[in-house]
């Protein structure tokens, strides 16, 4: 390797260092996890093994083991050797224990009075009653909510209790009380399948679209177009108040807004003058929602292209306007045969930065709605954080919502994959579009 | 179509660009706007297009008032300095452009496209974007663009600035055929003289916002008004001598000359102006003095001779090289075309 290339190397290092390590490495992890069922439960280191109420059901309807799990769920009294130990320990009768052991050993039954009855008929039986139910109460058996660290340790508990086990009810068992994490595919199939999904998606286009073609695209160019032929001084306090939402920090600007749509906010207050009963418009429908999430996020995103914009009507030379006029264009006509074309590049451009970063943000509805009324502004994004990082429901699903998240990085990849051609490398470095 | 301005006066903001102008532009005449640079000749061709919005005064085409008429309704076709083509649209576009805002046909434009084409003589590059064309060619399509919609005004801001000196002898003569061809009124700005006096019928020399003379080439060059004007006018300049004028005889340190009877003044002071093509060595009124810079042309060779008293004279004497730097000669001044001005400047 020669001098200049590993010199081109190390000065690459820390952009590579970056890219690894904040890009590669997430997207990775992601893609890892969103194999995987990790959630709060199941925690995200290994798990252990524990017969609840919830693994028996999986028991019994995902594993077809409806018997064993009944037969589980039991409380039990078994006579075994550690109870006939414990009881020898506990000062029992000598004669009685080895009674014990030769005639009801290795036996189990299913209430405390059947093993009472059996012990009643004992020779060496206790004289009195509250003897008789300590003794019992020493065979009690069950599993149910005792955790094992291991499946053979389970597995042998299960045995203790006279439960025989066939392989395949073992492994059943096994899989059905395994609290920690497993891979699965199940993330992907459940996606597809759920009705939500379809919900999330449409509102995440409409988020987007709207968005970018009312306000960041749309509503920018007004802007920019209006003060362009606005004097100096006031167009420059114009576009200044129009940066005011993009630099006032996210949850007072949505507090903001919140106020002005509660029921006891400003709208509601104004339109009851007008015999209007006040509501929460924010949050009263799911049009309303929608109108109020697009003009926040719009608001903010409008400042951006509306200074591109700007700009780069700015960079057109002032004699095509003047030859214009003379040609006879009235102002629509220069806005659309001159400043128009001249802008197609930083439309493009916008539309292309702005969507991308529309699809990843959600902070501005997190804020606002929620996602509400009832899941009608949720979008992808906002899905996918409260899957996995926040709900109320208190069950973080860190798989499910990795693999909602990597399908938010694989359609942000596509995406400027394609912008990228369209903004082909060559057209970058060629000559400025406004010559002259 | 006759343009008038009126006590025409522009101001921007604190600033007093042009103060009480008065100018008359003859129908079908084409008028030179002459002048150093800052003089205010874009403001005013500003001015009289509707780009720029007056200060004060009238500004009249033909009898109508036009001061107040924007620049869309007044019917100008103007070549601007850097052509102003709008680069995103080909030529054809650019040329048809006047004609399409005004909505005509899509077939009519393109005949007169055509048409326009063939007159400036660019058919071949109609596809093309103005930035494949040179500097020559983007005049031409400026022109054609300028001249489409058979404006009543044709306004141009020193359109052969940016042209090299055989591409601008040739449009020199282009643009004076076009607009004789169309008949059309014209303004030319330009601070070439050389330009100025080839192409136009007359001239209007312009100094810090007032117009000092208006006359035709020939006159304006035999008959300045003042020493800024016939400093103006001629390449290789006008060379200017001070001295004291006593009855018809002018006096300096270094020279001595009889001037025809025609100015007469006692005592005081005053500047000649000589012009090169009449100080040569068979005229009568021999002054001498030392070759200090000899400047060879082809055709002609150009001399400075410094007097006695240092002050200059210029000659410009055919092919042969007469004297060399460094070397005494005694060359005559004809005393018929002598200028003479008082020490402002005015001609006596
Ligand atoms: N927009 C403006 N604001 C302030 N002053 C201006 C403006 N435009 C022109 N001027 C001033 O007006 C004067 C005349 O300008 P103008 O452009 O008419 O000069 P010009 O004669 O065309 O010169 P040139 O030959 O260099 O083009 C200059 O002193 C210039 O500084
Ligand atoms: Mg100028």
């Amino acid at each position: 390797m020669n001098g200049s290339k590993s010199l081109g190397l190390m000065l690459l290092t820390p952009a590579i260092v970056f890219v690894l390590l904040f890009f590669v490495a997430p997207v990775i992890l992601t893609a890892v996890f969103a194999l995987t069922n990790m959630s709060t439960a199941t925690g995200i280191t290994g798990g252990a093994y524990q017969v609840t109420q919830s693994s028996l059901r999986k028991l019994a309807e995902s594993y077809g083991q409806a018997e064993l799990a009944n037969t589980l769920a039991e409380t039990r009294y078994t006579v075994n050797e550690e109870g006939l130990e414990a009881i020898a320990a506990d000062g029992a009768d000598a004669r009685l224990v080895a009674e014990m052991r030769a005639k009801l050993g290795g036996r189990s039954f299913e209430k405390r009075r059947d093993l009472e009855s059996a012990i009643k008929t004992l020779n060496s039986r206790p004289r009195n009653t509250r003897a008789l139910k300590a003794l019992s109460d020493t065979f009690h058996r069950s599993i149910v909510n005792e955790r094992f660290e291991s499946a053979d340790a389970m597995l042998r508990a299960t045995t203790n209790l006279g439960v025989a086990l066939s392989a395949d009810q073992k492994s059943a068992l096994a899989d059905a009380t395994y609290t920690g994490w497993v891979w699965t595919t199940q993330n992907f199939t459940r996606m597809i399948a759920l009705p939500d999904t379809q919900r999330t998606l449409i509102n995440t286009f409409i988020y987007v679209f709207a968005t970018l073609a009312i306000f960041n695209t749309g509503f920018a160019l007004v802007l920019s177009i209006a003060t362009h032929y606005m004097p100096a001084r006031p167009a420059g306090i114009f576009r200044a108040i129009w940066l005011l939402p993009r630099i006032s920090p996210p949850v007072l600007y949505v507090l903001l807004w919140k106020w002005l749509a509660w029921d006891t906010g400003f709208l509601s207050n104004f339109l009851a003058n007008f015999g209007v009963a006040p509501r929460n418009w924010l949050l009263d429908n799911p049009t309303n929602a929608w109108i109020f999430i697009v003009l926040i996020n719009g608001f903010v995103g409008a400042s951006m292209g509306m200074l591109i914009f700007s700009s780069a009507i700015k960079a057109i030379p002032g004699s095509l306007f003047h030859a214009s006029e003379v040609d006879g264009a009235s102002r629509w006509q220069q806005i659309r045969y001159i400043i128009l074309p001249q802008l197609r590049w930083p439309i493009l451009f916008i539309t292309c930065y702005q969507s991308l970063s529309l699809l990843t943000s959600f902070e501005y509805i997190l804020l606002a709605t929620e996602g509400g009324p009832g899941g009608a502004t949720e979008v992808w994004a906002l899905k996918t954080y409260l899957t996995a990082l926040n709900n109320y429901a208190g069950n973080l699903e860190y798989g499910y919502g990795a693999a909602l998240a990597l399908v938010l990085v694989v359609v942000g990849v596509v995406l400027s994959l394609a912008y990228l051609k369209v903004f082909d490398f060559k057209t970058m470095v060629r000559p400025p579009r406004i010559e002259q | 179509m006759r343009i008038l301005l009126k006590n025409f006066g522009k101001s921007f903001g604190a600033v007093n660009v042009i103060e009480n102008l008065n100018l008359e532009i003859h129908d079908g005449e084409m008028l030179a706007l002459l002048g150093p640079s800052g003089c205010g000749k874009s403001t005013t061709l500003f001015a009289v297009c509707g780009i720029h919005k007056v200060t004060a005064g009238q500004i009249l085409f033909g009898d109508r008032d036009v001061t107040h008429v924007p620049s869309q309704q007044r019917n100008v076709g103007v070549v601007f300095q850097n052509y102003a083509l709008y680069p995103h649209l080909s030529i054809a576009e650019n040329i048809g452009f006047p004609l399409k805002i005004r909505k005509e046909s899509a077939a009519e434009i393109k005949r007169k496209v055509h048409e326009m084409a063939d007159l400036v003589q660019i058919g071949a590059l109609l596809d093309r974007r103005p930035a494949e064309l040179s500097g020559g060619q983007q005049q031409r399509v400026a022109l054609a663009r300028a001249l489409i919609r058979r404006p009543d005004v044709l306004l141009l801001d020193e359109p052969l600035a940016n042209l090299d000196a055989k591409l601008r002898l040739e449009m020199r003569s282009e643009i004076r055929r076009i607009q004789q061809e169309t008949g059309i009124t014209a303004i030319l700005v330009t601070h070439d003289q050389v330009e100025a006096m080839s192409m136009c019928d007359r001239i209007a020399i312009m100094k810090q916002g007032q117009i000092v003379q208006i006359a035709a080439p020939m006159e304006m060059y035999d008959n300045p008004v003042s020493d800024f004007v016939a400093g103006f006018l001629g390449n290789p300049p006008i060379a200017f001598v001070d001295g004291a004028l006593t009855g018809s005889v002018f006096e300096s340190s270094g020279i001595r000359i009889e001037l025809p009877s025609a100015a007469q003044r006692n005592g005081g002071p005053v500047k000649l102006g000589i012009r090169p093509e009449n100080f040569q060595p068979e005229f009568p009124q021999k002054v001498s003095g030392e070759v200090t810079f000899v400047e060879s042309q082809g055709r002609e060779t150009l001399y400075d001779v410094r007097l006695d008293d240092g002050q200059i004279l210029r000659s410009i004497q055919g092919h042969a090289v007469r004297a060399g730097v460094g070397e005494r000669v005694s060359w005559g001044i004809s005393p018929d075309n002598i200028l003479i001005f008082d020490e402002k400047g005015a001609r006596l």
